[in-house]
């Protein structure tokens, strides 16, 4: 495999050249490495891991271009990362045609039908996914119809799933009007999952069926989209084995509507899901590495940047899972609220400067229903809440106090569910506060200190972190950050530190840090990934070009 | 070994010797409206374009946007400069972004580029990333946003040699 990569890089390395005036080479490298000292993983020899992925475009004219990327993971991988990336491979490879209205590729698919809840193929390189399916897509657009045909085999580790994909979509676009502004579209999908499993021969079929209806209206200042799913009979996965008596429907309802004006936006989304994981292996179901995922069914939940925030977050529940008498579960159900405002300069509120508001409100539910444990089996009511997952209310106020200094003030209250999100035990409610506050020196150079506290009576109590920044140019900033568990006696008030350093030209950015990484979930864009504690130096590098 | 080598040789030679993307490509993207437009055609064909990658969980990639906000104005009096933020948002996030452009009263275009196919072709591994264009040419690109920096942005622009 090496060896064809080579040649055909090479080959169009010189082919480059020849087109050098024209710029028609493009990609990207990303290097992320990291020296342990300390790490969990028992088995793991080599105190060096890192990944490494090269990513290149090349255009041979306007109609072809073919991608390429190549990954390595030398000496070893980083940890927590699936047992099966080593060494050096292909992992993505693609040709692709377009002429006017038309395009067709052939290779490595990347694609997205809806928001999703059927099918997304994608990389994402701190989660280790890459779900992309290896066959063909052929797509054609009008300014009123566009559809889409695809089908193969995903990606799994650096091979191929036993399972096939197959996929339609399309969408019509029925009002577009451009005098007062009106717009509705009306989407259809459909996508097939064929897998035969090995050696048993079960009652539901090996072909199973998801088929997706969306509608979306969008005007000046109203939005409004609804997407509904119905997925065929599918044996339940548990305890990594399917059963014959175990064998449900799925579904999926998920209605999103807004009310925009300058200076406000509010949000509302409902969403219910029903045994809905779809995967191109069926066992790969619970396991942690997210391999053959078909579809993609995030946490609808706000997405936090700061480290005390990121404790105890929530990750979707789509799936059956039956482990004891006591927790029984066949989906969630729940909502979620935005509200964005700017209060204006000059206004009492906002002040000299004026300030910028936005409130979050989430609240996620089990499925209720009449559940039996044996025989298994559950019926769930369409619009009933069960037992509560998780709830999150928060604030966040920008505030500029002059033309040198502002902060965010953000508080947060939360409610995690950890005996049915994580199926181990204890409820948690936290409070989070975080202040950061920037402060510009002159031009170039700033200082940004960040205080943040997380009260709990529960799991291992408070906690405590702070941050501090100092940007010397725009170029070079060096940091040092830390959380304190000072309340949690029992581990001898564990914390966590980061020093580092980074440097940015143009396109280019190179990194430094030494220190302790807490371990837990890391969830990034609602999909989240169990990663171990480790003590180490890092080093990142990434360029585009 | 081996393998080591040659990885590392092809890096270096992509790396430095090619002379890098020069043109925006032919991506379909989203307005926060629902209507399609190809990203080459969504550039400025007349002065400058800042294209800027974001989402609504990124801290530096709003504080960026924010600031350009408060400034484009006084430097259109200067030159003939568009902003497209380009929102990397994944239907997760995507639904908040229409609110939070209101919210907020960005008065640039915002484009959004949900399953990535725009960011993947434009090369972009972190946000924020920002692009500079002039009549479709890239003239510069950086990662990253410290506060001011939007000043520096501005000079590269200014200085350009069009």
């Amino acid at each position: 495999m090496l060896k064809s990569v080579t040649i055909t890089l090479t080959a169009l390395f010189f082919l480059s050249l020849s087109y050098s005036q024209s710029n028609r080479i493009y990609g990207s490298f990303e290097s992320n490495a990291v020296y342990y000292q300390e790490n969990e993983e028992e088995d793991y020899e080599n105190k060096l891991g890192s990944n490494n992925y090269l990513n290149i475009k090349y255009l041979f004219n306007s109609n072809w271009n073919v991608e390429i990327q190549v990954e390595s993971y030398l000496p070893r991988r980083l940890q927590s990362y699936s047992d099966s990336f080593e060494d050096t491979h292909l992992s993505t490879l693609s040709i692709n045609y377009s002429k006017k209205n038309f395009k067709l590729s052939v290779g490595s698919i990347y694609d997205q039908f809806g928001s999703g809840l059927v099918l997304r193929t994608w990389e994402d390189r701190q989660l280790g996914i890459n779900n992309s399916i290896w066959g063909f897509r052929t797509s054609f657009d009008t300014d009123n119809v566009s559809l889409k045909l695809l089908g193969g085999w995903q990606k799994k580790g650096i091979g191929i799933s036993s399972g096939k994909i197959a996929g339609f979509d399309s969408s019509i676009t029925l009002i577009n009007s451009d005098t007062k502004y009106q717009n509705l579209i009306l989407g259809l999908s459909y996508v097939g999952r064929f897998e035969m499993p090995h050696y048993i021969s079960y009652d539901f079929n090996d072909l199973t069926n998801l088929f997706s209806t969306r509608l979306d209206y969008f005007s000046d200042d109203f939005y409004f989209e609804y997407e509904q799913v119905i997925k065929s009979k599918d044996g339940i996965t548990q305890f990594g084995s399917i059963s014959n008596e175990f064998v449900k429907k799925g579904s999926a309802h998920s209605l999103n509507l807004g009310v925009t004006k300058p200076g406000f936006g509010l949000d509302m989304t409902f969403r219910r899901l029903e045994n809905m994981p779809l995967f191109s292996d069926r066992f790969e179901q619970g396991e942690i590495y997210n391999e053959s995922n078909v579809n993609y069914l995030p946490a609808l939940t706000k997405q936090h940047d700061y480290q005390l925030a990121n404790i105890n977050v929530y990750e979707s529940q789509p799936n059956v899972s039956f482990p004891d008498p006591e927790l029984m579960k066949s989906g969630e159900i729940g909502y979620q609220f935005d509200l964005y405002y700017d209060l204006k300069e000059g206004s009492s509120l906002g002040g000299q400067y004026g300030s910028k508001l936005s409130l979050n409100i989430s609240s996620w539910y089990n499925l209720k229903g009449q559940y039996t444990y044996y025989p298994s089996d559950y019926d769930t009511d369409f619009l009933g809440f069960g037992e509560k997952y998780f709830s999150e209310q928060s604030i966040e106020i920008r505030k500029k106090w002059s033309n040198k200094f502002d902060n965010i003030f953000l508080f947060i209250n939360k409610y995690y569910n950890r005996r049915f999100v994580e199926e181990k035990s204890g409820e948690i409610n936290s409070q989070i506060l975080v202040i950061d506050n920037t402060l510009k020196l002159n031009n170039k150079k700033s200082i940004r200190l960040e205080i943040q506290h997380l009260s709990t009576k529960d799991d291992k109590k408070n906690w405590y972190g702070y941050g501090l920044e100092y940007n010397f140019n725009y170029n070079f900033s060096a940091y040092y950050n830390t959380i304190v568990n000072y309340e949690n006696l029992e581990d001898n008030k564990p914390n966590y530190y980061s020093l580092g350093a980074s440097y940015n030209k143009n396109a280019s950015r190179f990194s430094v840090s030494y220190g302790k990484q807490r371990g837990g979930l890391l969830c990034y864009g609602g999909i989240c990934r169990y990663i171990p504690e480790f003590k180490g130096l890092s080093f990142s590098i990434n360029t585009s070009f | 070994m081996l393998k080591k080598i040659i990885f590392c040789f092809l890096v270096c030679f992509f790396t430095y010797n090619t002379h890098g993307q020069d043109i925006i490509p032919n991506i379909n993207l989203k307005t926060i409206n629902g209507q399609t437009i190809s990203a080459d055609e969504a550039v400025n064909k007349d002065g400058f374009t800042i294209v800027s990658f974001w989402a609504t969980w990124c801290i530096p990639c709003i504080n960026e946007l924010d600031a350009i906000n408060e400034v484009i104005s006084s430097w259109n009096e200067k030159e003939n400069i568009k902003v497209l933020a380009v929102s990397t948002d994944d239907s997760r996030s995507k639904k908040r972004v229409r609110p939070l452009v209101n919210g907020k009263n960005w008065i640039f275009d915002v484009l959004s580029d949900t399953n990535q196919e725009f960011k993947r072709a434009m090369g972009v591994v972190g946000i924020p990333h920002t692009v500079v264009t002039y009549k479709s040419e890239i003239i510069h690109r950086r990662i990253g946003y410290t506060p001011g920096e939007e000043e520096d942005l501005f000079e590269v622009i200014s200085n350009y040699k069009k």
